[in-house]
């Protein structure tokens, strides 16, 4: 790639993007082939070299200090010092100098726990920058963000771009991918497919080569909604521990065999929303019912076994045990359900015979259920975690940004299995960042703004454009 | 493929504990050689002392108390429950097993079974108290487990005086709670040939705490709670784990694995507890636990090197060797296993996730090639 450009990585899960990125970044040692940097071969051995060459990287997860300042979290591991003690004075000065040289400028006094999310990678950026890097690499760096935040990253970006730095972007987003960058690399299995300007392609044929098969779309044939209630939330508010309002005032039913959709900017209630129907929060008002049941005081286990299913927003945290194979991972959230017990003992021989199911027919690429999940691939991580809440016809399948991180493929196959339980009468409760797939999943959607549900739409007849608005309160959304 | 992993995994497993024990040597030879000490004569003398009988059966009988100590710690250890305080709860559960002991009269194996219920219930209840503040006020159980370690030595300090739990013992200057009479011991094991010493019967009772400590953690849906709350407490809660009941539980039954702790001192030979019943065995079963990795038989294997070190360091002595040699050696071992096995422990998760990608690779090889020929 050239200097002063910006170069995109597009590629499915598991296609070998962030090995690469790993690489590059001296994390993984390659088994063979040759880096250069300017006509050099250069051996990475580990991060603390490659930050030397000039790389820095951004990656998916902020890996920020929230109780520091922006100043303390930029210089945070290259602290200037004069006389043993810490120069403050001097950094706050380059952060000012960098801030305004490219256009990031945050308030460097700021606890980064005030921050919102676009600021917050504004500071990670300024964190590579500080320390002098070149090169940047930005891993999904776009998958946080809504649109607004997008269009100002971007503006970053070309920023540092006309400034003679390089970029690496990785994304899953090829309408971004093809308005960002200067030269895309599409990876499959492991190998380059093939290098393309953006001007050549449309974003269609650039999910063709990514794939190597036709695209999905998100869309539901014919409605199967019945007037069978399974979740009804009555008048649900939440406050936090000092007693603001997190949640207001929310009502909705979903219904047997349909899917409603709850659209909104991240940070707006909807993961406290998902966590007191799954009764990891408990609600300050308000009433919740799972069919004829009044579930508002049941642990989150009993919502568990009366077939509530979840996909949990964030797979690392709360969908998986990492250093756990596969067939517990299996058990888990279902341990005390066959075919993972059996009275108080668990059943491992049955786990394991429907873990090897669901690997089978959700085509989740592992060699074998005794791995570890960490070494399986967002996607196919994503894909153990569908196919285990899927299991054992749950009646209530609450599904939080089902396909984040996840690629064309594992989407589509995704959704396949969402339209197929739905059309079988399960009740799906959707949240998602993803509006097209919101659109298209949903029938009925709702929007969240803070805490409280602020208009409906009909999926059949709402652009993603008057959504975005009535997420940021901009208008109605044909309420 | 999967044989390969197990293996793989076998001889990583192994890996940890051989490159502690080798690295372990090393610095103590260095430490003895700094002292004018030659290693090969002072590890060959140590190990000379395991053909004698005696010593055997000291290494059993000590490596047994450790056993149940470190079987207690590794309780909670599983949950990342860190109960500092099983030295506090054996403590005060001997010295009130051994006051009611004392006290009544039963039929042999009542005898027995009561003291050693009123030892686990003391236990339990002692660590309990650390869990409630846990689960209350958020205390740190590793803060409140220290504190109530001296709140213990307080409680035992003042109940074993005349008059009130303690009488003195005939033929000593010491004191101790009123001998166990004869229904309420545990008769030894003759088990070693050559020496009237008896192997601890309670060592029985050690094999079962290990045997069920595997089978609840592993095979129990009790344990697979226990596990996920300690891999990672949001997936746990996510899965319907209740966190607070769980850290109750789980510090009650490691409070009454530690109630057993000085059952086989207390059973075995003592009958009394005195001033001189052993202390700090709760801080030797951290360490041994640490050094199993929480796995039973791992535990074992740690209780009896550590056993085996304490009962033979004595005989350094003879060649003017400092004792406390042993001590660098414990120490230094503890420090090397944990390094170790956070090393294999990353090596080994790179590892199989590149077999991963190495095996989807090749698979996808093999499907690109039929689908080209199809």
């Amino acid at each position: 790639m050239k200097r002063g450009s910006v170069h995109a990585i597009v590629g499915e899960n598991g296609a070998g993007k962030s090995t690469l990125m790993k690489i590059l970044y001296g994390m993984y040692r390659p088994d063979s082939g040759e880096i250069f940097i300017d006509g050099e071969p250069i051996t990475l051995s580990s991060p603390a070299v490659a930050i030397e060459l000039g790389i820095g990287m951004v990656h998916q997860h902020f890996q920020l200090a929230d109780n520091f300042t922006v100043l303390e979290n930029v210089v945070l591991g290259s602290e200037p010092t004069k006389g043993g003690r810490l120069d403050f004075a001097l950094a706050r000065q380059r952060i000012g100098d960098l801030g305004r040289q490219y256009g990031l400028e945050v308030d460097p006094d700021a606890l980064v726990e005030d921050l919102g999310v676009g600021d917050r990678q504004r500071v990670e950026i300024l964190k590579v920058l500080y320390r002098g890097a070149t090169t940047i690499i930005l891993d999904e760096p776009t998958a946080v963000l809504v649109p607004q935040e997008v269009d100002e990253l971007f503006g970053a970006l070309l920023e540092l771009k006309q400034q003679g730095l390089s970029i690496i972007f990785i994304s899953h987003k090829l309408d971004e991918v093809r308005r960002v960058a200067d030269d895309i690399t599409v990876i499959r299995r492991g190998t380059t497919v093939a290098t393309v300007k953006p001007a050549d392609v449309n974003s269609r044929q650039l999910a063709e080569l990514m794939v190597g098969s036709e695209l999905p779309t998100p869309e539901t044939r014919e409605s199967t909604v019945t007037d069978v209630d399974v979740l009804v939330v009555k008048g649900l508010t939440l406050h936090d521990s000092v007693g603001r309002d997190l949640l207001t005032d929310i009502s909705l039913a979903v219904h047997s065999g349909e899917v409603v959709g709850i659209a909104g900017v991240e940070g707006n209630g909807q993961a406290e929303l998902v966590e007191a129907i799954m009764g990891m929060r408990t609600p300050t008002a308000g009433e919740i019912h799972l069919g004829s049941d009044d579930i508002t005081t049941w642990s989150t286990r009993q919502r568990r076994e009366a077939g509530v299913a979840y996909i949990p927003e964030d797979r690392t945290r709360h969908g998986l045990l990492q250093d756990s194979p596969l067939w517990e991972n299996r058990m888990l959230g279902h341990q005390t359900q066959p075919p993972n017990a059996r009275g108080i003992l668990l059943d491992r021989k049955g786990a394991k015979a429907d873990t090897q199911r669901i690997v089978d027919e959700f085509d989740v690429r592992t060699p074998s259920i005794d791995v570890l999940a960490s070494a399986l691939s967002g996607g196919n991580q994503q894909k153990l975690i569908v196919g285990r809440e899927m299991s054992g016809d749950p009646r209530l399948l609450i599904a939080s940004h089902p396909t984040r991180g996840v690629d064309v493929g594992a989407q589509s196959d995704i959704w396949d299995h969402l339209r197929a339980a739905r059309a079988a009468g399960l009740a799906v409760l959707l949240i998602s960042a993803d509006l097209d797939e919101l659109i298209g999943l949903s029938d009925a959607i709702v929007v969240m703004l803070r805490g409280e549900l602020v208009a409906t739409a009909d999926p059949a007849t709402v652009t993603p454009e008057q959504l975005g608005s009535a997420m940021t309160g901009a208008g109605g959304a044909g309420a | 493929m999967i044989g390969r992993f197990s293996i793989r995994g076998v001889a990583l497993s192994v890996a940890a504990p051989l490159l502690a024990i080798v690295f372990a040597l090393t610095v103590t030879s260095l430490v003895l050689l700094a002292t004018g000490n030659a290693p090969l004569g002072a590890f060959s003398t140590m190990l000379a002392q395991l053909e004698k009988p005696r010593i055997q059966v000291n290494i059993l009988n000590s490596a047994t108390t450790y056993y149940l100590s470190a079987i207690a710690v590794a309780i909670g250890f599983r949950m990342k429950l860190f109960n500092i305080g099983v030295d506090g709860q054996y403590r005060l559960a001997a010295m009130l097993a051994a006051a009611v002991g004392g006290a009544i009269a039963l039929p042999p194996v009542f005898h027995v079974a009561t003291i050693i219920l009123v030892a686990m219930f003391v236990g339990a209840l002692w660590a309990g108290i650390a869990a409630v503040l846990k689960v209350t006020r958020g205390i740190s159980e590793v803060i409140s487990t220290i504190m109530l370690n001296f709140i213990a030595t307080g409680i035992v300090a003042y109940l074993l005086a005349p008059g009130r739990l303690a009488v003195e013992i005939t033929g000593s200057n010491n004191i101790g709670t009123k001998v166990i009479p004869e229904s309420g011991r545990v008769p030894g094991l003759p088990i070693i040939p050559g020496t009237p010493n008896l192997v601890f019967g309670m060592i029985i009772m050690a094999i079962i705490v290990g045997v069920g400590y595997w089978f609840v953690i592993n095979r129990t849906r009790f344990g697979f709670d226990l596990r996920a709350t300690g891999a990672s407490e949001t997936a746990a809660v996510a899965s319907g784990v209740n966190v607070k009941k769980m850290i109750i539980v789980t510090m009650l039954l490691s409070g009454a694995v530690a109630g057993l702790v000085g059952m086989p001192q207390l059973l075995g030979d003592s009958y009394t507890y005195g001033l001189d019943f052993p202390t700090g065995l709760g801080f030797t079963g951290i360490a041994i636990a640490l050094l199993g990795r929480n796995n039973p038989i791992g535990i074992a294997f740690g209780a009896l090197l550590w056993s085996f070190l304490d009962n033979t360091s004595n005989s350094l002595e003879f060649d003017n060797v400092p004792k406390q040699t042993v001590l660098i050696m414990q120490g230094v071992i503890v420090l090397s296993v944990v390094i170790a096995y956070e090393l294999v422990r990353r090596y080994r998760i790179r590892m199989v996730a590149s077999d991963v990608g190495r095996q989807l690779d090749a698979e996808l090889v093999t499907t690109a090639a039929q689908g080209g020929s199809a």
